[in-house]
């Protein structure tokens, strides 16, 4: 009897895994995908915000390819309970679906601040296609749009609320912006060229209560100073769609508990992306990331586990870009790492920033912000996941790049780092096109 | 598969691999569009193209979240323009650095080895740059090291 997958989450990790085992198995197997939603992109969606692609284009797949793919699929059911003993899954609709093994990969859902009238009506969160619709419907040209959290996700969005014609203010309880991505110096560098561009921003503020009034919204703070709005979009955290696995016998701690192949307590149980706690690349701890690259490479590795491979995954490293008014932020790894040796570059009226932060001789941090326009500034960004990524021994390079942080290009290469990437793949075989479709066998 | 060699010590910084470069990918002569950059080495003492690898992961195809990196015949990863939605993933996710951004289409480029016949290696007037059957490896290493030692001892690394 072929082997039977259970894929549980069509996003982007289960998505991967999927292709995988196609591209992998050795023997023909049975793949079943359980997924709450059509398989989409979710980083995608905030180019669907502004229009600039069509609802089309968030899709990872269709029906078709998922047929083509000999893919049996529950697409709009939901896990409900996961057996670990008789390896079957309760789906909500009470049907049951057996597996030789399976993979979780549920994904996260958004949170809201716990106020008064953060469920009421034209107060959003942006994390699913659904409630991006509910902000498309929402929004028009003139419209006042509050942003309650100045994280990763706002951040995602900023560019499309402008370009819908909207006027924005984004309001955070941190005394500062993107708190677990950039720090305190970069942050000011972001916030003076948004305020520069138009946008709003008032840190240091907690939400109290949000009302109705007269059509348009109140959003009350402890501090005083209400802001009256028509649309508010909560972007106050995310939690990982875990509950329906509390009795299932699975380790979990913030997320799932997994080993280097991606397998939790459960040998036959797999998880990836957001819900998997795995190795971070840098600190070689267990983390959680929320991130498209961890999400795609746990999938793959998953993937071809599942497929009879034997691939164990190095760790993931966190990598965040973001480009808000044509202005680029990225951090890298363990940038807030006060342990570290710590190098600062700043072009003011450039609004350019760099840190590097160093653990012996190899860099283990780094954030860079630039102007999207300086090319300079986009080769950097790549030199330096390239640099963490390896943990390159830069030697005596390192004084060089601490007295040249704009010149990342010759510490790069004089450390080797690009022959130390050339042979390295997450499979162990070169990365296929996405576009051909994985031979079954 | 045939890759850029690159042999850094003919480089004399011409510019021309670059102007031939962004005429093939963006339709003009703008240096700052093209997808080879000739790198100033040691206070612009010296100069070497730098360019995609064609490295064998393809970082830079398996994080684009909506499949628009894809390889072509020339064996090239290829942005494809209709798909790309300039979300910037792959300019993080290429470890090279190698992946560029077009602010005015909001489109990522790259090198595609202008399909099999690389305009960079027809302009190069000193054969800098050759298009051949080799594995690759790390054309400028010994190249920047040397250079970078230098810096390093005349003026223990500081401007
Ligand atoms: C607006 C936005 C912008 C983003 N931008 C970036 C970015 O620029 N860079 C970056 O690295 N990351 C970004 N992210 C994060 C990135 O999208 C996620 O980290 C990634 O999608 C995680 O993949 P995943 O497969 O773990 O989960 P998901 O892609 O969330 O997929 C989970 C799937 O599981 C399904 N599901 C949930 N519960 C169940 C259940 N009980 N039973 C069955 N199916 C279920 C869901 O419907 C979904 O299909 C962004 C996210 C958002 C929302
Ligand atoms: S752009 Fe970077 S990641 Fe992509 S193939 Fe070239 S070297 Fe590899
Ligand atoms: S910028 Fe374009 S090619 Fe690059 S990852 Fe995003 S969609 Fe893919």
């Amino acid at each position: 009897m072929p082997r039977r997958h259970l894929i549980i989450g069509g996003g982007t990790a289960g998505m991967n895994a999927m292709r995988t085992i196609r591209e992998e198995e050795r023997e023909p197997s049975e793949i079943t995908l359980v997924s709450a939603e059509k398989p989409y992109s979710r980083m995608v969606l905030p180019y669907y915000l502004d229009r600039s692609i069509a609802e089309q284009h968030v899709f990872t797949t269709s029906a078709a390819l998922l047929a083509q793919w000999k893919v049996k699929t529950h697409v709009g059911r939901r896990a409900a309970a996961l057996d670990t003993k008789a390896n079957v899954c309760t789906l909500d609709d009470g049907s049951k679906v057996e597996y030789d093994d399976c993979l979780i990969a549920t994904g996260s859902s958004a949170v809201r601040a716990p106020v008064p009238g953060a469920d009421g009506a034209n107060v959003h969160s942006f994390w699913t296609l659904d409630e991006c619709r509910g902000v498309i419907a929402s929004v028009t040209p003139g419209s006042h749009v509050v942003m309650i959290g100045a994280g990763f996700i706002s951040f995602t969005i900023l560019n499309s609320i402008l370009a819908l014609g909207a006027k924005l203010t984004i309001v955070e309880v941190a005394p500062r912006i993107l708190p677990r991505m950039i720090d305190d110096a970069g942050a000011e560098v972001i916030e003076e060229w948004l305020r520069a561009h138009g946008v709003t921003i008032r840190t240091n503020v907690k939400v109290t209560k949000i009302e109705d009034a007269r059509g348009k919204k109140r959003v009350k703070f402890a501090s005083g100073g209400d802001l009256v709005c028509d649309v508010v979009i909560m972007a106050t955290g995310i939690k990982t769609n875990l509950e329906w696995l509390k009795d299932s016998g699975v380790r979990m701690n913030r997320g799932i508990i997994v080993d280097d192949h991606l397998r939790s307590n459960v040998p036959n149980v797999y998880a990836a992306g957001d819900v998997a706690e795995g190795r971070d690349l840098v600190s070689g701890q267990p983390a959680l990331h929320a991130i498209e690259p961890t999400a795609q490479e746990h999938g793959r590795v998953v993937g071809a586990n599942m497929a009879g491979k034997d691939v164990a995954y190095k760790g993931s490293l966190i990598i965040n870009i973001v480009e808000v008014c044509h202005l680029d932020a990225a951090s890298f790894g363990a940038w807030d790492d006060a342990k570290a040796d710590t190098v600062v570059g700043a072009k003011r009226d450039r609004s350019a920033y760099r840190k590097y932060l160093f653990t012996g001789d190899r860099l283990t941090g780094a954030i860079i912000i630039g102007r999207s326009g300086d090319v300079w500034t986009t080769n950097d960004v790549g030199m330096l996941k390239g640099l963490v990524q390896t943990g390159v021994r830069l030697g005596r390079f390192k004084d060089y790049l601490k007295a040249h942080p704009f010149d990342v290009k010759t510490a790069y290469i004089a450390s080797g780092t690009a022959g130390t990437l050339l042979p390295e793949t997450v499979l162990g075989r070169p990365a296929k096109a996405p576009g051909e479709t994985p031979v079954a066998v | 598969m045939k890759v850029l060699k690159i042999t850094p010590e003919r480089c004399t910084g011409c510019l021309r691999c670059e102007i031939a470069c962004s005429y093939v990918q963006v339709g003009a002569f703008q240096p700052a569009k093209s997808v080879i950059r000739v790198s100033p080495f040691e206070g612009h003492t010296s100069y070497a193209p730098y360019t995609c690898t064609q490295c064998a992961e393809g970082w830079c195809m398996t994080a684009c979240p909506v499949g628009a990196i894809t390889i072509n015949a020339a064996g090239a990863k290829d942005v494809l323009d209709d798909r790309c939605v300039g979300c910037k993933l792959c300019t993080i996710a290429c470890p090279y650095g190698t992946v560029f951004y077009d602010a005015s289409t909001r489109k990522a480029f790259k090198c595609n080895l202008c399909g099999g016949d690389p305009a960079c290696v027809h302009a190069c007037p000193t054969a800098a740059i050759e298009y051949e059957e080799v594995a690759t490896r790390d054309w400028l290493h010994d190249f920047a090291a040397e250079r970078a030692s230098h810096v390093l001892a005349t003026n223990g690394g500081r401007r």
